[in-house]
């Protein structure tokens, strides 16, 4: 850390950007912007076909598109989770893991259009994948439905658009590292790594049996914990201390979070698979892996909720855009760590198993924390790269709150909802008809919110869309010089 | 953490090794699960999928049935999965051996499927449950939707082989 001794700077806190636009972030303007727009896109892709799916989800007869074979439930479901988190969720942390490199490091893109190559390559495969699954050709495992085919190119297009920043990060010529970037460097990493790995499993060489199955919580673990939640604790990592300019308290833990969550997360898989015809021994693994992950998750609670305590941080958090949603992120994670130890357990999963339950803790990891802190870095970046400020701050307003309240509102739905399903489950004297009964109120609610959020997402794509047609910084920004 | 190399061969033993103790293992422990006699000389179990029975698999694949039905029955004590009559007995590793493409689903919208092909009697009756009151209507055709399509026909056969009520080495029937 001798970089750091000799600028005086104190631990636990990001460099000072520059407040000009600097060279580094000249180049990657065209491959930044290409992930944000398209991200956009996506999500509001996403959020459609979310309010179509809880919709149906409410009642199969009675729902949208009832004897629709293009738009049945399993086709829109599939679509939607993999458009949120293949299009939204990896475009974004392209975008924003990129962005944070070149914050923290001497960092220079050279090369800066393999990136943006690997941006357009990506996109496309997606389109194609969504498209085959519309049209019938889905696999049978959730976020590995798109074609076989489909694989290679993706994981090709990590490399190139989520990999290559690294490459070029790990030439920079200065030492000294801060906590955001050990999370973008792993994640960047275990990523592509565990997609080439369940690729291989899951779909070219079929395992046998139920061991396919294992591979395929194994992945979906690795690529929730490691691409969504590590890329997002690396942003909160660098907004909270930059936009509050303290450091972050407790500062000498960050390395023990960061290697406890790398070394419990990709055991955690199979606690999605307690009760299933799978190995005993292999639950109980999930199943303390899981509590296992309290270690970090109680580290970045110190490191998080420590600093913003201190100094009124919560009501500085409030009136900044940016920290409003990071903060709300960093409370989303928390949660999840807590309800992810406590539901592993035998006896509380014996309840919530097949219900909503599962689809709620997802929710609060890939939403309420993930896509809360990429929308304050949206704040907090965009006006940086375009030069302009924020068209509106109504529709800035519109945004938070429609996103706050449908994100509450939906884990609530989830999770509770999820949890009184599972008690009416668990008794057998209590038919189906009447569950699903009692289920319909939630499905209201779920409805609404994923109402909510739609018009959260339309305002902020207004909002950004308008600031970067609007912005004047010169078309040639991004290519390599 | 200065050394970027320590930072990455860290991670990547943080996923290669699970993936060898989770994924590896458990091929190796369940990899060689076969067609298995309860007792000395009785009938092999599971059975082999009829033809139509693979056909109407992908089928239910490709309407994304699993995003709302399971296929798996948790033993007693964990739900209430045999108390609800959706099997006899625990799901075990050995009764998916014979698939393919696994089915597990982790969402019960609809009811556990793992038995489906025990409980349903009548084939009109299957039609009727994979309509969905109208939901699924695409696959048959005629005024009054009555006449199953290729696709509904191999979907309704391969629902009807979905069983589990046989004695296998890891799961005896009480007698
Ligand atoms: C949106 C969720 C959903 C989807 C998708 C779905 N089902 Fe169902 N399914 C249900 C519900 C709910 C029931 C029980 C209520 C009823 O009878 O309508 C059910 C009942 C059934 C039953 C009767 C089970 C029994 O024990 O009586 C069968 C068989 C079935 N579904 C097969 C399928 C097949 C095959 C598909 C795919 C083509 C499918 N389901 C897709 C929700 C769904």
């Amino acid at each position: 850390m001798t970089q750091e001794n000799r600028s005086g700077r104190p631990q636990g806190r990001p460099p000072e950007g520059d407040s000009r636009l600097t060279r580094t972030e000249a180049q990657l303007r065209g491959p930044f912007l290409l992930f944000f727009v398209s991200a956009v896109i996506w999500l509001l892709a996403a959020s459609v076909l979310g309010v179509i799916a809880a919709l149906q989800q409410g009642s199969l007869a009675a729902g949208p598109f009832r004897g629709c074979e293009l738009l049945t439930y399993g086709h829109v479901a599939a679509a939607q989770r993999n458009l949120f988190v293949y299009g939204w969720g990896f475009n974004a942390f392209f975008a924003l893991n990129l962005w944070l490199l070149s914050q923290l490091g001497r960092f220079e893109l050279r090369n800066g259009w393999l990136a943006t190559l690997g941006g357009a390559v990506w996109n496309l495969a997606l389109t194609y994948g969504v498209i085959q699954i519309f049209a019938g050709n889905q696999g049978g495992f959730g976020l590995l439905e798109f074609p076989r085919e489909v694989g290679p190119v993706l994981a090709v297009a990590f490399l190139l658009a989520g990999f290559w920043p690294i490459v070029a990060f790990a030439r920079r010529p200065t030492g000294h590292t801060f906590a955001s970037q050990w999370f973008v460097v792993g994640a960047s990493f275990a990523f592509p790594l565990t997609y080439l790995l369940a690729q291989l499993l899951v779909l070219w060489q079929p395992a046998s049996g139920v061991v396919q199955a294992i591979a395929h919580s194994w992945f979906v673990s690795n690529l929730l914990l490691l691409w969504f939640g590590a890329s997002a604790l690396a942003a909160v990592y660098y907004f909270l201390p930059k936009v509050l300019g303290r450091t972050i308290s407790g500062y000498y833990l960050a390395p023990v979070g960061f290697w406890t969550f790398f070394l419990f997360a990709s055991w955690t898989g199979p606690s999605a698979l307690i009760g299933a015809p799978v190995p005993l021994w292999l639950q109980s693994v999930g199943v303390v892996a899981g509590a296992m992950l309290m270690v970090p998750v109680i580290v970045t609670a110190i490191n998080f909720h420590g600093t913003l305590s201190s100094e009124s941080g919560w009501s500085r958090a409030w009136n900044d855009t940016t920290l409003r949603f990071v903060s709300f992120g960093a409370v989303a994670f928390t949660l999840f760590g807590a309800l992810n130890a406590i539901f592993g357990f035998r006896g509380y999963n014996a309840v919530v198993r097949f219900t909503s339950f599962a689809s709620g803790q997802e929710q609060l990891l890939t939403y309420a924390f993930a896509t809360m802190v990429i929308f304050g870095a949206a704040y907090f970046v965009l006006p940086r790269l375009t030069g302009s400020l924020w068209p509106s701050a109504k529709l800035v307003h519109v945004h938070f709150w429609a996103a706050a309240l449908g994100a509450v509102a939906t884990a609530v739905a989830l999770l509770v909802g999820g949890y009184e399903n599972g008690k009416q489950l668990a008794d057998a004297s209590v038919s189906l008809a009447q569950v699903a009964k009692a289920g319909s109120a939630w499905n209201m609610v779920l409805t609404v919110s994923a109402v909510l959020l739609l018009v959260g997402h339309v305002a902020f794509a207004l909002n950004a869309f308008g600031m970067i047609l609007k912005s004047s910084a010169p078309a040639s920004a991004g290519r390599h010089d | 953490m200065k050394n970027l190399n320590t930072l990455l061969a860290g991670v990547f033993l943080a996923v290669a090794l699970p993936f060898g103790a989770l994924v590896i293992s458990s091929q190796v422990q369940l990899g060689s699960l076969g067609r298995a006699p309860a007792e000395e000389g009785g009938p092999l179990f599971p059975s082999r999928e009829p033809g139509l029975a693979i056909q109407g698999r992908a089928v239910y694949v490709s309407l994304g049935c699993v995003s709302c039905h399971t296929q798996q029955v948790r033993p007693a004590g964990q739900g209430s999965d045999i108390a609800r009559g959706y099997g006899v007995r625990p799901s075990v590793a050995r009764d998916y051996s014979q698939q393919k493409q696994v089915l597990l689903g982790d969402r019960r919208l609809g009811p556990d499927l793992a038995n489906y092909g025990v409980r349903a009697k009548e084939l009109a009756a299957v039609h009727e449950a994979i309509k969905h009151q109208g939901a699924f209507e695409f696959l048959y055709a005629g005024d009054k939707k009555q006449v199953a399509s290729e696709r509904a026909i191999a979907l309704a056969a391969y629902l009807q082989s979905l069983r589990q009520d046989y004695s296998s080495p890891e799961a005896k029937l009480k007698q």
